[in-house]
């Protein structure tokens, strides 16, 4: 018998107990939902974290400390030789001048921006009010938007990039007519006497608006100046104090993304703590992984039910054909047909559950998608993200999933024998 | 030519061992019509599904044109059945669910005949019982005597050499049954096929060419026209 008569006559078969077929195909469907939905969640969230990443790091740029942070084992012992930090978890030591000139010397760095992190006093502009800002250093490959201006190429070392929040508070009317207008930062020198404090004005012009988004970290406070305004800001408030030259942590920018991590192994072997934009996104992707693992174990635990549901339908759909088969096999129906025959009547069921699940996956995503993305203040970013090749492949394999279980009842009716079956009294 | 030699066939095992044939020898000419008459238990429906190849007896051969059948592996027996044999039986075996011109089909599909070429085959078939008005009909619509014409429309679609009848009237009333009879002989008389009815019913019995009578196993007595 053809492949095509065979199939015709399982899907009719199918359809002849319409109830029965589909509620076992939606057994097999709620694997399918569920398998579906963790794979698109999967790629939505890796590609998520890809934007995040990619919004506040640069994959040209390593981020070195001077030692892995260590958990802290109890007070730490005071030493003359280095400063270092201690909060109430961890204990760490500071990068000094010394450092940075070292790591600078490396082959393949460009350039070494420690994070100044300059603490000034207050920003004012047209209205007077003063407020407290916090400052970073602009790297021009972090992806940044925009409400109003440009940073094509670098910042210049008078600019400065000002959030959505600071436009009216400094006493700007709008974000369009804030570019190009000045601000000023005031800074205290922290070495000058008490009894004399000294501090100066420092102006910068607006270039551009950072507006709020759901993929950056620190464009949504902090102002960004160029990596020398930083230096300078940083000089005049901590020159002549204990901790000046001593920093956390240091971004290091390599002369391309696949220096890094030749680097990182030259940085490692001094003794630093060194970590590429790869492995920031690596530990933020092994949490995805495994959520998107225990998904797909619950997706997997529906499909192994519905295996079940499956080979008792065929079973069924077996003691209640004994006569059609005994008929067929009088007929001269092959035994490899009649087992065909029920084989593809299962692999039917898995097709229509796997494609009814992933389908209604599909649709629930649509429907869901901007409700999430509302929810978590993310924009325009889609949390589950469908490939066909993804739903394909799900199909695919919960058809195979169908045949494996239809295998020992196609037996039963493969090997059912004719002259029983025709037997009427 | 059908010849039937030496077959024995029992049934259990060991002490309790029952023979249901016995011995049984006879031929059949080509186009020859034949009632195989006896009692139930008598061992007559064994003889049918030996004959054509569903049952294997312990002994014997059954040579259909010169070729014996029970020599054959599985796949050739199948293949021989689905293209040189088939079937009525007491309680006609239409598929309800399906339409008359699928039920038709079956033989056609089991014996690979291209799909092209089935079309005019099955309304020739539907033809020659008069149902060629219900083709799209379910086949659970049909009365009685109607499954039985659709059962022998299905029986005849693939121009058969042997047609084998269970009691093919044993379900009917003696006017929808004589209709069936009709199609059967008038099927068998022109064109050339050996008919083999199985029966207790001595009517439809006398209206074949060859009787052949069982009892318990063994044969009574061959009786024929010719």
């Amino acid at each position: 018998m053809r492949l095509r008569d065979v199939s015709i006559r399982a899907a009719r078969s199918l359809k002849q107990a319409k109830a029965r077929t589909l509620l076992t195909s939606l057994a097999i469907g709620v694997g399918a939902f569920t398998i579906t939905l963790s794979l698109a969640a999967g790629v939505g969230g890796r590609a998520y974290t890809d934007q995040i990443v990619s919004a506040n790091t640069d994959i040209k740029e390593l981020s070195v400390a001077k030692a892995k942070p260590q958990e802290q084992q109890g007070p730490q012992k005071y030493s003359d030789t280095s400063s270092g930090v201690a909060t109430g978890l961890f204990a760490g030591q500071y990068l000094n001048l010394d450092d940075i000139s070292k790591i600078k010397q490396i082959d393949g760095v460009v350039s070494v921006s420690p994070n100044y992190n300059p603490q000034v006093r207050y920003i004012s502009g047209p209205s007077g009010d003063r407020y407290l800002a916090a400052l970073s250093t602009f790297s021009p490959s972090v992806t940044l938007k925009l409400a109003a201006g440009s940073t094509s190429g670098d910042l210049a070392d008078n600019e400065i990039i000002l959030t959505e929040a600071y436009v009216t508070a400094l006493g700007f009317s709008d974000d369009q007519s804030a570019v190009g207008q000045t601000v000023n930062i005031v800074a205290d020198k922290l070495s000058s006497p008490l009894s004399n404090p000294e501090s100066r004005t420092f102006n910068y012009v607006v270039k551009a608006i950072s507006s709020k988004s759901g993929l950056a970290f620190r464009a949504q406070s902090t102002l960004l100046l160029s990596n020398n305004a930083s230096k300078t800001l940083y000089d005049y408030i901590n020159q002549g104090t204990r901790n000046y030259g001593n920093f956390t942590v240091t971004a290091v920018q390599a002369v391309s993304a696949d220096k890094t991590n030749t680097i990182k192994q030259t940085l490692t072997d001094m003794g630093y703590f060194a970590q590429t934009a790869a492995d920031i996104l690596g530990v933020i992707n092994t949490f995805i992984n495994v959520l998107q693992g225990i998904l797909l174990g619950f997706g997997a635990l529906a499909v192994i039910t519905s295996v079940f549901g499956i080979i008792n339908t065929q079973y069924i759909s077996v003691l209640e054909r004994v006569q059609q088969i005994g008929l067929m096999k009088a007929l001269g129906m092959r035994r490899r047909d009649v087992g065909r025959l029920f084989k593809l009547e299962a692999a039917w069921i898995g097709f229509i559950g796997g494609a009814v699940g992933s389908g209604l996956a599909v649709i629930f995503g649509l429907v869901v998608n901007p409700i999430i993305s509302k929810a978590l203040d993310i924009g325009d970013v889609r949390l589950l993200i469908f490939e066909p090749l993804n739903i394909f492949i799900v199909v695919a394999g919960l058809v195979l999933v169908a045949v494996a279980s239809g295998i020992l009842p196609a037996r039963k009716a493969a090997r059912l024998n004719p002259i029983d079956a025709l037997r009427t009294e | 030519m059908i010849e039937v030699k030496n077959i024995t066939k029992t049934y259990g095992k060991k002490d309790n061992v029952f023979r249901v044939l016995n011995d049984v020898n006879f031929t059949i000419p080509d186009g020859a019509s034949v009632a195989i008459l006896g009692k139930s238990g008598s061992g007559k429906s064994t003889l049918m599904h030996v004959m054509s190849g569903l049952d294997r007896p312990d002994k014997g051969q059954v040579v259909i044109d010169g070729q014996d059948i029970l020599s054959m592996n599985q796949k050739d027996i199948d293949k021989f059945r689905s293209t040189a044999m088939s079937f009525i039986f007491q309680s006609f075996f239409v598929q309800a669910n399906e339409s008359c011109y699928d039920n038709v089909s079956l033989p056609l599909e089991i014996a690979n005949v291209p799909t092209k070429k089935r079309r005019s085959k099955i309304e020739a078939a539907l033809k020659a019982v008069e149902l060629i008005d219900k083709k799209k009909s379910r086949a659970r619509e049909l009365s009685g005597g109607q499954k039985q014409r659709l059962a022998v429309a299905r029986a005849i679609v693939n121009q058969p050499k042997i047609l084998f009848a269970d009691e093919p009237t044993g379900n009917l009333d003696s006017v929808t049954g004589g209709v069936v009879e009709d199609l059967l002989f008038d099927y068998n008389k022109r064109n050339k096929v050996t008919l083999i009815v199985v029966t207790h019913d001595e009517d439809l019995a006398n209206r074949c060419d060859i009787q052949i009578r069982i009892k318990d196993g063994e044969i009574e007595s061959v009786k024929g026209k010719k």
